[in-house]
């Protein structure tokens, strides 16, 4: 190894970046949580057109966090942002019985993208402190997250607007991932 | 240079502090008249003038003046009613600066003008807040109603087949339910839609017409949310007071917000499309750019804001 790539090296491992890609469909919570892991007010949120990015120091780690609107004329857009992410993380209105079947057919294209083949995956679900959320086992059933066999993967129930479980899927993230470039 | 700057920085309050009531004491002197009457008389009427009678109060060390200053303060939370208002302040002023009425007789009905328009400005921003906070709610027949009526005013030529439609799409709502997009607007974001549809029929056709262009589309509903966050924060952080004062001829209403909310929306539409963006994941920075010199032109006194509405035949 030259001098050149020893230095690199040393100075990505102090460096510490990750890229995360925030994905999911419309009204699921992708820019509260976006804002809550900013520590930003989150009452004024409005609907995404186009994307939102934000950085955001956690665990040692600068994180580029991307939240890309969910909306089905916006998804074609996702794959221009799936080059070089580090963790995909997916969010789902746990309270929106009535999509969860499109919200699993979207996640089950999302894995079979090439450029995001063994990206390790964090699930939220999301709106836990709704009355009618399904709970996160439920949501991994009704998923099939048991037959990801091809990449790391984790689902954290939690409620964007409170903050709740919020820190815990940050947590996963950050000890169980080793950010692939730089 | 930078040390200059640091100096005027670090000097800046104490000379306000010290130097200023010297300056007044010697234009009082010189011109018999105290600030609010220099500035009353001599700036032109709109937001240069009221603008400048509340940086006077404001800098005011008079406890009574202070208490005034509290009391507009808190209209975005208390009722204090307009006509209270202006009496208190009036019979504040001419007291503490020993204005007598007959010998200057313009002097309140200008103040009690600038004092109206602050007050306005005030409950505007709470009236507002109220339609915010108001979230969407499809068990309200009253929601219900508008949400229809604004298909029916942008749409006239089309019926809406259901409740429940991808039709909503059409006018650039996310999915089949307009309900959950208008999120942290609440009722606020629908008023101002509508508004748009049935004040400007005409411009909000053309608008939405434009959003419908195979390359330079955009979800005309989810645009008209985003820009309604962006006159709401206009109008909270005080940035759209220049364009309020000016327009002279009503005192701070709803309609006025709704209508530098269409304002911002035919402008921004014409922005957008002489942007060319390359498609519509370009939508912040653009946003970002409009906002910026829609706040450069606020800053400026003399600023006011006419929907202009040339309408081209598509």
């Amino acid at each position: 190894m030259g001098l050149l790539a020893l230095l690199k090296k040393f100075r990505s491992s102090q460096e510490k970046e990750l890229r995360i890609l925030l994905l999911g469909l419309d009204n699921a919570g992708k820019t509260t949580l976006l804002k809550k892991l900013a520590s930003e007010d989150v009452t004024h949120i409005t609907p995404t057109q186009g994307f939102n990015i934000k950085s955001v120091q956690a665990e040692g780690y600068k994180l580029n966090v991307w939240d890309i609107g969910g909306q089905r004329k916006i998804r074609p857009y996702w794959r221009n942002y799936f080059e070089n992410t580090d963790v995909l993380i997916y969010v789902i209105d746990s309270a929106d019985l009535r999509r969860l079947d499109e919200t699993a057919q979207e996640l089950s294209e999302l894995l079979t993208e090439e450029k995001l083949s063994g990206v390790p995956l964090l699930i939220y679900a999301n709106k836990q402190d709704l009355e009618y959320a399904a709970s996160a086992s439920n949501i991994a059933e009704d998923l099939s997250l048991h037959t990801i066999k091809d990449r790391a993967w984790q689902i954290q129930p939690c409620s964007a607007t409170s903050g709740e479980g919020v820190k815990d899927g940050m947590e996963w993230v950050c000890t169980n991932i080793t950010p692939k470039r730089n | 240079m930078i040390f200059w700057d640091s100096f005027v920085n670090y000097f800046q309050p104490l000379v306000l502090w010290y130097l200023r009531p010297l300056v007044k004491w010697f234009l009082r002197k010189t011109t018999k008249l105290c600030e609010l009457q220099r500035i009353c008389y001599g700036d032109p009427q709109g937001a240069e003038r009221t603008l400048n009678v509340e940086t006077s109060l404001r800098l005011s060390r008079r406890p009574e003046i202070k208490s005034l200053i509290k009391m507009l303060d808190s209209v975005h939370k208390d009722v204090i009613y307009r006509r209270d208002f202006v009496h208190y302040s009036v019979y504040t002023v001419l007291t503490l600066k020993k204005i007598h009425p007959k010998v200057h007789p313009q002097f309140a009905p200008s103040f009690s003008r600038c004092i109206e328009q602050l007050h306005g400005y005030e409950t505007l921003k709470r009236d507002v807040e109220t339609l915010r906070v108001e979230q969407y709610d499809a068990d309200n027949p009253e929601h219900e109603a508008k949400l229809i009526k604004l298909w029916e005013a942008i749409m006239p030529d089309t019926p809406l087949e259901a409740r429940v439609t991808k039709q909503w799409q059409d006018i650039g709502f996310q999915g089949d339910d307009p309900k959950t997009d208008f999120r942290g607007m609440g009722m606020l974001g629908l008023e101002n839609l509508l508004f748009f549809a049935t004040d400007y029929n005409k411009a909000a056709r053309q608008v939405l017409s434009h959003s419908h262009h195979p390359t330079y589309g955009y979800c005309f509903a989810i645009v008209g949310i985003n820009l309604t966050s962006m006159a709401y924060h206009m109008l909270n952080d005080g940035s759209a007071k220049t364009h309020i004062f000016n327009i002279s001829y009503s005192l701070p209403n709803m309609r006025l917000f709704h209508q530098l909310y269409c304002y911002l929306f035919y402008e921004f539409d014409r922005f957008w499309m002489e942007e060319k963006p390359r498609d519509i994941m370009e939508f912040n920075p653009i946003r970002d750019k409009f906002e910026k010199s829609i706040r450069h032109s606020l800053a400026k006194r003399d600023t006011l804001f006419k929907i202009n509405l040339y309408i081209d035949n598509i």
